[in-house]
């Protein structure tokens, strides 16, 4: 660094602006008709957000939903009801309530995490970076699913000092985080009368605490079948930042599981 | 290069309502930078074409997602990044010396003595291999601010990161570029100063 002959960065960054156009690339290959013989072979129509609507079965499935949505925002409290109102500002992610469980669940329904894998190989596999709270470090297990656009992990912790076990998952805590906008995608909550529900403000961003009774989470993409999963949560804190949706899924109290939440983005 | 041709947004929604014909167009504008940006995180033609390839066709189908009015070239760009990142292989290794060699041939600055030419030849040859060393995030940011020419906040969509961070990650990435270039480059007199 003392040495005045050598090369500043000012220096380097025009040295690479003038090899850009002269960087030995291979001549580029004639994408377009080998592209366009693909699209052509599986044709996209139209975006699948209007799938849902043509399909009979999801339009049932989807007018269950807002049944629910509007049984449970009548039955709701106004602040509750205001809560709902905005609840499709954290994207993808809808929170409901409901007078009491959907009966077709278990408590035994298996946790389906995705496929176990390392942190290298999930990070290669989703479109965002996977973000690890500092406060519990390297998770203990990772898992990810990656037939969703743009992909999905979870970290999941096994229990110790300070952190409870969940009966319903087996686990201390799990987090989960994916791409916020799978459009039309949305989770819904459907939170039992012994939950709460409050609008909260996580690292800034817009986000949910639900507590109380554990309660279940309908995760469903629609436009690809069979693509929902069901899972057991406790506590619960959910928010979306820039474009991701992350989930802390804990027996902790909030003001623990807003610690975590510190570490994340 | 904040804008993009206003072309983009017509074809873009052309395509999302399965204009096959608006989409080949697309592909046609940006399959040069599609390639190259799988070449910089491959280093193998092949696996960059791949790579390529794939980006188009998974872009296709994600066209319901993408949203209407929103740049095409970062989104595109993270694509592409993504797939070759999955496809890229043990091809790294035979690029290097490849590369150097490559380096001397492909550029002609006839206005310059032969001296001064290989001399920022040889330079360039020590940039490319040393970019080549780095790790492939910092190498991508450079690309694309450098060579690719993105604004920072299609950097920040390229890269999937704030915006707020593009600056501080270019900076750190050109600063283990400079430390990572054999202590006794000198900068040549004539790299920099013609226009490619």
């Amino acid at each position: 660094m003392a040495d005045p002959g050598r090369i500043t960065e000012v220096e380097l960054e025009r040295a690479l602006r003038d090899l850009g156009p002269r960087y030995p690339y291979p001549p580029t290959p004639n994408l377009a008709s080998r592209v366009r013989q693909r699209i052509s072979a599986q044709p996209v129509a139209q975006p699948r957000r209007l799938e849902l609507w043509r399909d009979p079965r999801r339009l049932a499935l989807v007018a269950a939903v807002l049944l629910v949505l509007l049984g449970g925002a009548a039955l709701a409290n106004p602040a509750t009801r205001d809560a709902i109102a905005h609840f499709f500002h954290v994207r993808g992610v809808v929170v409901s309530r409901e007078a009491s469980p959907l009966p077709s669940l278990s408590p035994v329904t298996p946790l389906d995490l995705g496929r176990r894998t390392t942190m290298a190989d999930a990070q290669s596999r989703v479109s965002f970076t996977i973000g690890v709270p500092a406060e519990l470090g390297e998770p203990d297990a990772v898992y990810v699913v990656s037939g969703i656009p743009g992909g999905e992990v979870a970290l999941a912790y096994t229990p110790r000092s300070g952190i409870p076990l969940v009966k319903q998952t087996g686990l201390g805590v799990l987090i989960s985080e994916f791409r916020g906008d799978l459009l039309p995608g949305f989770i819904t909550k459907s939170a039992g009368p012994g939950t709460t529900l409050e609008e909260v403000s996580v690292n800034g961003d817009r986000g949910w605490w639900i507590a109380g009774e554990p309660h279940m989470i309908y995760v469903q993409v629609a436009g690809k079948d069979q693509m929902e999963t069901l899972r057991m949560a406790a506590n619960t804190l959910v928010w979306e930042h820039a474009g991701v949706t992350y989930r802390i899924e804990s027996g902790l109290s909030k003001a623990d599981a807003f610690r975590i939440a510190a570490g994340l983005p | 290069m904040e804008g993009r041709p206003l072309d983009d947004l017509a074809l873009v929604e052309r395509a999302k309502n399965g204009d096959v014909n608006a989409y080949e167009a697309l592909v046609q504008q940006y399959q040069q930078l599609a390639f190259r940006v799988a070449y910089q995180v491959t280093g193998d033609a092949a696996e960059a074409e791949d790579a390529a390839q794939e980006a188009f066709v998974n872009a296709y189908y994600a066209l319901a997602r993408f949203r209407t009015g929103a740049p095409f070239k970062p989104w595109l760009c993270r694509i592409v990044a993504n797939e070759a990142r999955n496809r890229r292989t043990s091809a790294r290794r035979r690029t290097v010396l490849a590369e150097r060699a490559l380096v001397g041939q492909s550029s002609g600055d006839s206005a310059q003595s032969p001296e001064a030419a290989a001399e920022a030849n040889e330079f360039r040859s020590t940039l490319v291999a040393t970019l080549r060393t780095l790790r492939e995030d910092d190498r991508l940011i450079l690309a694309y601010r450098l060579f690719f020419d993105l604004s920072e906040a299609e950097m920040a969509e390229a890269l999937d990161c704030p915006r707020g961070t593009v600056k501080s990650r270019l900076s750190r990435a050109l600063g283990r570029l400079r430390a990572a270039l054999p202590a006794d480059i000198r900068m040549p007199l004539a790299a920099g100063e013609t226009d490619g």
